[in-house]
């Protein structure tokens, strides 16, 4: 039985952020670690140098730059078992205020760099019948109780969606997939650099342009996660024999996942006669 | 019965959209309708010239064409009421064996073609400061099937757009629902409605095995497309929809058992789960 310590780790969006901080902890731990960034400067300040680490400069929407950084872990490592598609960013605004492009940006990164990721690593997983896939969503991929946030709710939602197909259609292999959905974590998530505010904002959004504001000021810098707890909870899961498909971490999103799960609960019953109106009669 | 809402149905040419439409004319409602092909469309509503059928082609994809449709259906209409974003298309496969291209299509329909509608409408719809806006996920898009990957992901993103949509627009007065429907006897099961990946890995034969359970379902559907119209219907004139409708016995089935495996989900792992704020 191969030991824990010998799982090889690769991480994207690790130059901030909770990808940081789970590389760092495992580094710590001696385990080693392929991590991706836009830029390989970044990420090689933000880590310095460690034996057991490979950064990697990847491009999330070429399926080729994946590649190659795919074919360099095994080259580096001899495996690779532990996937964690951790890049992304958030994206505030009204439905109507943004545009075509600055959507279709937001779900690039966040849905179609890990889908890019996923079917490019999947050969090798499938080849030695095990593998974590951990795909980072956000509580507001389970709740869209986030006004001002429609696009990344649904870019957080769709994560949501394919991980659990996706779960299932790779279990025959032994393969694992997790979502993961953090609340607020203490990372630099609110500031400018991961935060993207709408270039054409209209007043009249008044829900919309406090919640924004409420990010970039009060909660920015008080969020009640803690990000290197966020790396050791990632890690206790990769070790598990039965890791969940559903993974959510904070006080705050176990809190925002009961509201979301009794909400729906209610608006089932509520609306029962419809559910049950629509069968043929026969 | 009072039928003074002018509505917008998208992908108006078959499934629950033509039903809808058709149910709308029979009632007396005004209907703009959308479809690629608007002879196809006006062929399949049949509804000859009449003045309550505004018939439009449109290509979703396209924000000048989305753009066009809306602001013609205001021009002959006068307003607009209720917008249904009905078009979209199933698509089978892994994520493994679906390739970017067909991914990116199947969320061009499914996703972006309904943020089309949405944003070129609501400056009319905030202008009148009414408006009900459904958005057609499918119960995949709360608890997906074994096989459909990424129609997951893209009906998952509806229902998750749609929640937020609806608080950031209640202050403007415009309603928000998202029908998650189990599965209806329309021709969604049928080639032209459902794509697969063409890239097909032998190792998924479990996958590729649960498919043709699919095909086989084909026209035994638990859903009458007729009902589920006059239930949009109903929820339009109403004055309180819900967020989220599940629609069918079997949507319902299956919503409730997914809240119970994350319901358990959520109990099981909460040592995890509170194990990583601050301790302050």
């Amino acid at each position: 039985m191969e030991n824990s310590n010998q799982k090889v780790w690769y991480i994207t969006g690790a130059s901030k952020g909770l990808g940081l901080a789970l590389v760092k902890q495992l580094l710590n731990e001696g385990k080693k670690v392929a991590a991706t960034s836009r830029s390989i400067e970044e990420l090689k300040k933000a880590i310095g140098d460690a034996d057991n680490f490979l950064p990697l400069q990847v491009n999330l929407l070429s399926e080729e730059s994946i590649e190659k950084s795919i074919q360099a872990t095994v080259a580096q490592f001899g495996r690779v078992d532990v996937i964690v598609n951790n890049a992304g960013y958030g994206l505030a605004g009204a439905l109507e205020e943004l545009t075509d492009v600055e959507a279709r940006q937001n779900f690039d990164v966040n849905v179609f760099g890990s889908l890019n990721v996923i079917r490019k690593v999947l050969p090798y997983l499938r080849k030695q019948q095990s593998g974590h896939i951990f795909n980072v969503s956000s509580i507001g991929g389970f709740t869209g109780a986030f006004p001002g946030f429609g696009i990344y709710c649904a870019t957080k939602f769709a994560v949501q969606g394919f991980t659990e197909s996706l779960a299932e259609e790779v279990k025959p292999f032994g393969i694992k997939a997790t979502i993961v959905s953090p609340g607020y974590f203490r990372t630099d998530f609110l500031k400018d650099s991961s935060l993207s505010v709408p270039k054409n904002q209209l007043q009249e959004y008044k829900t919309v342009r406090d919640v924004q504001s409420a990010h970039e000021n009060e909660i920015n810098g008080n969020q009640p996660g803690d990000p290197h707890k966020a790396a050791l909870a990632f890690i206790r899961t990769a070790e598990m024999q039965n890791p969940p498909v559903h993974l959510f971490l904070g006080q705050d999103a176990y809190a925002m996942a009961e509201v979301k799960i009794q909400s729906v609960k209610e608006n089932m019953e509520a609306v029962r006669e419809y559910a049950a109106a629509t069968g043929f009669d026969n | 019965m009072k039928t003074d809402k002018i509505w917008y149905v998208t992908g108006a040419s078959k499934g629950l959209g033509l039903t809808l439409v058709k149910k709308l004319l029979a009632t007396g409602y005004k209907v703009a309708a959308t479809s690629r092909n608007a002879a196809t469309l006006s062929e399949a509503v049949g509804a000859g010239n009449s003045e309550n059928f505004l018939p439009l082609e449109v290509d979703l994809v396209d924000e000048q064409s989305v753009a066009e449709s809306i602001r013609r259906t205001q021009e002959v209409y006068g307003k607009i009421d209720v917008i249904v974003n009905n078009a979209g298309y199933g698509i089978g496969g892994t994520i493994e064996e679906l390739s970017q291209e067909e991914i990116s299509e199947a969320f061009n329909i499914n996703v972006f073609g309904t943020i089309n509608v949405i944003k070129y409408a609501m400056p009319y719809l905030r202008a009148q400061r009414s408006g009900y806006i459904i958005n057609i996920s499918s119960i995949a898009g709360f608890a997906p099937a074994t096989g459909w990957s990424i129609y997951a992901a893209a009906k998952h993103a509806i229902i998750g757009l749609s929640e937020s949509l609806a608080d950031d627009v209640r202050q403007l007065g415009t309603k928000v629902t998202a029908i998650a429907p189990g599965a209806f006897r329309t021709q969604f099961l049928t080639k032209e409605s459902l794509v697969f990946a063409e890239n097909s890995i032998e190792d998924y034969e479990e996958v590729h095995a649960s498919h043709d359970k699919f095909h086989k379902m084909n026209g035994n559907q638990l859903g009458d497309p007729e009902k589920a119209a006059e239930v949009m219907i109903h929820l339009a004139e109403s004055d309180n929809p819900p967020v989220r409708l599940y629609l069918g016995s079997d949507a319902y089935r299956r919503a409730s058992a997914k809240l119970g495996t994350l319901t358990q989900m959520l109990e099981d792992w909460k040592d995890t789960t509170l194990s990583t704020d601050f301790q302050e």
